[in-house]
Parts: C-alpha cells; sequence; structure tokens
C-alpha cells in the first residue's frame, strides 16, 4: 500500500455496507463513533444529573455543576451577556460533544468525527441557526434585516452592503466549520506521516530504519500530546466563537 | 488578559480574519468558475470572482477593524469616566 493509501485509509470514513432489503444504511465508522459518543454524553448527563448517595455519584454532580458554571461565567456570559444564559444548554452541550468527538480518536478503533467535513458542517450550521434565531428573538424580523446595514450607511449604498452582509455572515459559518475540521485533520495526517516514516526508512535500511524509530517515536509523543491539547483548545474556541458571534447579532446597535 | 487597546474577545476574532479573507476569495472564485462553465464566459467570470472575492475579504477585515477601534475607544472612555 502507498504511504498516502494509508494515510487516506486511517483518515477517511469506512462504510460498513450495512443493507436492508434494497435500502443501503449510512452505518460507517463515523456514525457509529457519532452514535456510541451521544450514548457516552447521555449517560454521563443523567448520572450528573442524579444526586445520588455515593461518592462518586456526589463527585459526579458537583463536577457537572463546576462544568455548567464554567461555561456559564467563561464563555456564555462574556460572549453573549445575560441574554445567553437562556442558551446554556446549547453551549454545555456543544462543548462537551466537540471534545469528546476530538478525542475519540485516540481511542483504538474509533475515529476523530471532527475530521469530517460534513460533521464539523453539521455543528456549524446548528450554530449558524443558534445565531438567525438570537437575531429573530431579539429584533424580530425587520430589526433582524436592520442588522444588516450598519448605522450611518448612505441609503444608495444599502443594494450592496446588505448582501456583503449577509454573505459575511454565511462565512462566519462556513469558517466555524472549516477551522475544526482542518484542525483535526492536519493533527492526525502529521501523527500518521510521522509514523510512516520509521516504515519508509526501513524499507530502504533496516538499520536505518531501527535509527529513525526513536526520534520519530519521540516527536509522535510530543504531537500526540500536542493533539491532546489541541482537541480542548478547538472544542473551546468553537464553543467561544459560536457565544461571540450570537453575542454581535444580540447586541448589534 | 488582553494585548494592547483589545480585549481578549477580540483576540480570538481576530485569529478567524484570515480564515475568514480566504473563505471570501475562495467563494467568490468558485462562484466565478461555476459562472464561466455555465454561460461559457471563461476566464472573465472567474477573474471577476477573484476580485470580488477580494474585495468582501477586505470589506470584513475593515468591519471588524472599525468594530473593534469603537470598542476600544469606549473602553477607554468608560475608564476615563470611572477614574473622575
Amino acid at each position: 500500500m502507498e504511504v498516502s493509501e494509508t494515510i487516506a485509509h486511517h483518515i477517511l470514513d469506512h462504510d460498513f455496507g450495512v443493507m436492508v432489503g434494497t435500502l443501503h444504511l449510512p452505518v460507517t465508522a463515523h456514525t457509529v463513533t457519532m452514535v456510541c459518543i451521544s450514548l457516552v454524553l447521555l449517560l454521563t448527563g443523567i448520572l450528573m444529573a442524579r444526586r445520588g448517595k455515593s461518592v462518586f455519584s456526589r463527585l459526579l454532580h458537583t463536577a457537572g455543576e463546576e462544568y455548567v458554571a464554567f461555561m456559564r461565567d467563561g464563555i456564555v456570559v462574556p460572549g453573549m451577556g445575560v441574554e445567553g444564559k437562556q442558551f446554556l444548554s446549547y453551549f454545555c452541550t456543544l462543548f462537551l460533544f466537540i471534545l469528546f468527538s476530538n478525542l475519540a480518536g485516540l481511542i483504538p478503533q474509533m475515529k476523530t468525527i471532527t475530521s469530517n467535513i460534513s460533521v464539523t458542517g453539521g455543528l456549524a450550521l446548528c450554530s449558524g441557526a443558534l445565531i438567525v434565531y438570537c437575531g429573530l428573538k431579539f429584533h424580530g424580523l425587520w430589526g433582524f434585516i436592520k442588522t444588516f446595514v450598519p448605522g450611518g450607511t448612505p441609503w444608495w449604498l444599502v443594494p450592496l452592503i446588505f448582501p456583503l452582509e449577509v454573505i459575511s455572515l454565511l462565512i462566519r459559518v462556513c469558517v466555524l466549520a472549516i477551522r475544526l475540521f482542518a484542525n483535526m485533520l492536519s493533527g492526525h495526517m502529521v501523527l500518521l506521516s510521522l509514523l510512516l516514516i520509521i516504515f519508509i526508512i526501513g524499507g530502504m535500511s533496516k538499520m536505518a530504519g531501527t535509527g529513525a524509530a526513536i526520534p520519530a517515536m519521540g516527536l509522535e509523543i510530543f504531537m500526540t500530546l500536542l493533539e491532546l491539547l489541541v482537541a480542548f483548545l478547538q472544542a473551546y474556541v468553537f464553543t467561544l466563537l459560536t457565544s461571540i458571534y450570537v453575542g454581535l447579532v444580540i447586541h448589534s446597535h | 488578559m488582553s494585548i494592547g487597546p483589545f480585549t481578549p474577545k477580540d483576540h480570538l476574532v481576530i485569529t478567524t480574519l484570515g480564515l475568514e479573507f480566504a473563505v471570501a476569495v475562495a467563494l467568490g472564485t468558485g462562484a466565478g468558475y461555476w459562472a464561466d462553465r455555465r454561460f461559457g464566459t471563461a476566464p472573465w467570470a472567474t477573474v471577476g470572482g477573484v476580485f470580488a472575492g477580494f474585495a468582501l475579504g477586505m470589506y470584513i477585515l475593515v468591519k471588524e477593524a472599525r468594530r473593534m477601534a469603537r470598542t476600544a475607544e469606549q473602553n477607554k472612555d468608560e475608564k476615563k469616566n470611572g477614574s473622575i
């Protein structure tokens, strides 16, 4: 197998080819991982919400409370103001889902689903829908349309500025998707490329391959730790940017 | 923590501006390329699309810069009024 094929095999999605009669079900490695993450999150959420008597249950409950307080005071209120508190549950879910999706790739046989543009595109569309919903909720239809025209714009410039503003909103949503996708995909490609260096050099000379293994594994460990940091960072950035964009629509005047 | 007149929120928005500019140019180029293939006007719609995308990218940059300057000015005024 070529080097590029090996990288593609590990990163791209695989269809398991599940058929029900003549219907082809989209059961792929990414969808299975996504369902697993959703179930884990659902179970964790249920356990966190319960106030049991055991130490573990109380610890989990306290961790949940701390997490919600961090999301409220660190992301939602600074980005959106007090109006954002009503959307706190969306941001809590978004952050944990992205974080678990980013980390899933570190577990053997599971995939980093955020390295699939369809997944990040779906998440960005949800954020885009929240931006539009907040615009309509806080300003009404006419008020929301007016937010696309900055104050002080001459009337003859309005037909030019309005489409530009609408497209720039679409671009923001696209950027949310591309940023997460590119960061997660590139990290995994670097990890695989570093690992494959050993086999490429080993194919030329076994001794040289053995010698290359030590620095390559050192870099591999460093990159894995960096990936761990990036997983947390990108989940934080996606959530914070969503809250900032929604906040800009809410406080547009 | 914030550097210069920018708020921490602004720092994060600044990191996305480069990508927003790139996406604007790519979007304009893509739209122009599609128009060229659809109407057989190659290469003029693509060239026009590149320039339109560039203009849109510049518009986004200038708009964000103006918004940040306005926020910095407001924060400065609030600080001045608070210290009197």
